[in-house]
């Protein structure tokens, strides 16, 4: 649009915007006509973690840091929707005004919506889109999750995962979720007491592992650069190893398998929706053939 | 999914970005409008305390907002708001509705209408009020 939108990286800011929201909005038939196919996905950082322990500003000081060297940078910022309201309150914008500011970097908030996997409905679209703009990295930071929620691996090269001094019962509780799909472990706010420990907490537990080597794990302060820097420094190596091991075409198809698994789950909810209530009063063996049914027959939309 | 729960929401599907402009520090006001936008369905984004017009107005088209919501206490409001519309406008962005919050005397209520205010809520409207007619304004 105008030249006032468009950042020195020559990025439309408000185009880029518009288009997500409406990727967003989108139901599954419209998703299927406009889909794009992202030829040369960038670099996805995928940022999750149990709530609190600092995701949103950790994020924002890598952003800081990784722009200087990676620009243009894209942050997608996800947040629950209220199962209640269906509405949301996506407020890790807070934990980033040291970066908002900065033309190099966008920033969109994101309501999960129906998903419960710690990511939002569309977001292998909301990613293509962006690639579409020509970013050179995006960070996706989860919902705060639990110890399931690792469909981040499905979407991006490299996966953080964010806890903090004192997260030793976390640890525990997370030996057989997240914790083994990580390839780098963050102890953030690395300051408070007990950082060491926690850190020797999640050793032990990896340690315990015979399948795949222990992700390395990092110290961050939010006094000192330090362990960021070491941080960033595992980032490109896990890229890097990321890209080696499976090559383009292996990374493709497993965010393309993501894409499909998400538009399917997204389909039978809209069908699940339009089903009355009272419907679910029969034998579920006959709900279920219906539904698979009406799965196959979906409108192939408007011309 | 239930059908005796409350009203139906009205703003779902709509992204209303709550901003607090200037130097005041109070932000009770201004978390629980999110809260309530929130409950009425929309996809609420805030951004804390002491923001620049400048910073809101970019914030409010990388987050594509259907409306942006000034809450301001500090009795600047007639130059928070002109700074708000004046950097959307140079954004290109002045078709976004801007609606403010907050202790503005009745006569600053029209001069910041004429200004383009979409609407001015103070703290005697009932909640559910302001919610209507944000909706409103939106629909």
């Amino acid at each position: 649009m105008s030249d006032e939108t468009s950042t020195p990286l020559g990025i439309d800011r408000r185009a880029l915007a518009r288009s997500l929201s409406q990727v967003v909005r989108a139901s599954v038939d419209a998703t299927l006509q406009d889909a794009e196919v992202s030829h040369s996905a960038a670099p996805r950082i995928g940022v999750t973690g149990p709530p609190g322990v600092g995701k949103s500003s950790l994020v924002a000081r890598l952003a800081r840091h990784r722009v200087e060297r990676v620009a243009p940078l894209a942050v997608i910022a996800i947040d629950p929707t209220s199962p209640n309201s269906r509405g949301s309150l996506l407020g890790d914008r807070i934990r980033m005004d040291t970066v908002a500011d900065d033309p190099r970097i966008y920033i969109r908030s994101l309501a999960s919506g129906q998903t419960q996997d710690g990511l939002s409905d569309n977001l292998p679209e909301v990613l293509a889109t962006i690639d579409g703009f020509g970013f050179a990295e995006i960070i996706i930071e989860t919902v705060g999750v639990g110890q399931s929620e690792y469909a981040i691996r499905q979407l991006a090269d490299v996966e953080l995962l964010v806890l903090m001094p004192g997260s030793g019962d976390v640890v525990q509780a997370m030996k057989a979720g997240i914790i083994e799909t990580a390839d780098v472990i963050v102890v953030n706010k690395a300051d408070l007491p007990g950082a060491e420990a926690t850190a020797n907490d999640l050793r032990s537990v990896l340690g315990r592992r015979r399948a795949r080597s222990s992700p390395p794990i990092v110290l961050v302060r939010h006094d000192d650069d330090k362990g960021l820097h070491e941080l960033s420094g595992m980032i490109d190596d896990a890229l890097a190893k990321s890209v080696r091991s499976g090559g383009e075409l292996e990374r493709r198809c497993r965010f393309n398998r993501y894409r499909v698994h998400m538009l399917a789950v997204r389909r039978l909810s809209e069908v699940l929706g339009s089903l009355p209530a009272s419907r679910f009063a029969e034998h579920p063996a006959i709900v279920y053939r219906d539904l698979l049914t009406r799965l196959i027959e979906s409108p192939r939309g408007r011309g | 999914m239930n059908a005796t729960a409350a009203r139906p929401p009205s703003l779902q599907g709509k992204r209303i970005l709550i901003a607090k402009p200037g130097l005041d520090g109070h932000d009770v006001g201004a978390k629980v409008i999110a809260l309530a936008l929130r409950d009425a369905g929309a996809d609420v984004i805030y951004t804390g305390l002491r923001k620049a017009p400048g910073f809101i107005a970019r914030v409010a088209v990388d987050e594509d907002v259907d409306a942006v919501g000034l809450s301001i206490l500090s009795g600047s409001h007639n130059e928070l708001v002109t700074q708000t519309l004046e950097e959307l406008r140079t954004l290109g962005a002045e078709d976004i509705p801007v609606f403010v919050g907050g202790t503005i005397p009745a006569d600053d209520q029209s001069t910041l209408r004429a200004k383009g205010v979409r609407g001015v809520y103070t703290s005697e409207i009932p909640l559910d009020d302001v919610i209507a007619s944000v909706a409103e304004l939106l629909s």
